[in-house]
């Protein structure tokens, strides 16, 4: 490197010394230290809410999933399966079922009644308070 | 006479970080005290308008301390510092999408002396500063951490994540290109 070389870089670094000094040399060093501790104390004390705040939410969700989970399995539980139920063909005459046969169709359906299903479904949404009573009515 | 009672050695800047996170404030504002020259002189430098100069280097401060705990002192606190006021720089920069120069007159209301050397000094840093601001942020950041913060290349390179070899070469480009342009 030769000499003007050098005498440049020295004056390159010399000037990118003295960048921004004077505007550093104004800034008001104990203001800025006092408003970084405020900041970092305000945080701080909002520190525990945030980390709270997610549990809470984890928990309320876990909550919404089991009672979720629950109704659906409490509705699979109290739909008729096919292989339990007996099914009767509309308009086929139940008296010709036999005894046996209509005894396992209302053993098979134990659950409560349900205004819905009266409204809505078939034979198979039918309650076995609902069935009996069709069958009652069938039977004269 | 009595001999003179030793004077306490200033805490290091690791004890200080121990202390902060061990809920001493004291320790926090310690090491603003002893870092915010630098780093707003750094900022200033890489195009920070002084009237942003305050909440840049709170927010720097700010966020260094929120991450410290990923500090493994791979270099000094002050040189990872700097680099974080890169970012929050970026960042701001990015959110103003405006020019960021020092205005001339403030640099030149600063300075002491004769006054035509103030304004020859003045435009000198002046045209420096519009130089910088054209570089790659790569390239103005390893230039002032060396030139300006006086930090070897070993220290650049573990504070921006490349190696020594890699800033040397950033540093040479940035010099060649702001020659070019001073010249």
């Amino acid at each position: 490197m030769n000499d003007d070389a050098m005498l440049q870089d020295a004056k390159l670094r010399e000037l990118a010394h003295r960048l921004g000094a004077a505007a550093a040399e104004r800034l008001d060093v104990e203001r800025t230290a006092g408003a970084v501790v405020e900041r970092l104390r305000t945080e701080r004390r909002a520190e525990p809410r945030t980390w709270v705040q997610p549990a809470w939410l984890r928990i309320a969700a876990v909550a919404i999933l089991l009672l979720g989970g629950g109704l659906v399995t409490r509705a699979l539980v109290r739909q008729p399966t096919s292989g339990s139920a007996l099914v009767i063909p509309l308009g086929e005459d139940l008296m010709d079922l036999t005894a046996e046969q209509l005894q396992e169709a209302l053993g098979s359906l134990d659950q409560a009644p349900s205004e819905e299903n009266l409204v809505d479904t078939g034979f198979e949404g039918l309650t076995a308070e609902e069935l009996r009573a069709v069958l009652r009515t069938l039977e004269g | 006479m009595l001999p003179a009672e030793p004077v306490a050695a200033a805490p290091s800047d690791a004890a200080l970080i121990a202390a902060w996170q061990g809920g001493d404030e004291q320790a926090a504002a310690e090491l603003v005290r002893r870092h915010a020259r630098g780093l707003a002189r750094f900022l200033s430098a890489a195009g920070a308008l002084e009237a942003d100069l305050d909440d840049l280097v709170q927010d720097t401060f700010i966020r260094a301390f929120r991450s410290v705990g990923k500090f493994r002192g791979q270099c000094q606190f002050r040189t990872w510092l700097l680099t974080i006021g890169g970012n929050v720089l970026k960042d701001a920069a990015r959110r103003a999408k405006r020019t960021k120069l020092v205005p001339l007159d403030e640099e030149l209301r600063a300075s002491g002396g004769d006054p035509h050397e103030r304004a020859v000094a003045g435009e000198a840093e002046g045209r420096l500063q519009e130089c910088l601001r054209r570089l790659p942020r790569l390239q103005r950041e390893v230039f002032l951490l060396r030139a300006q913060q006086g930090l070897e290349y070993q220290e650049i390179a573990a504070a921006l994540g490349t190696t020594p070899g890699a800033a040397r070469v950033h540093y040479h480009h940035a010099v060649k290109r702001l020659k070019e342009h001073l010249r």
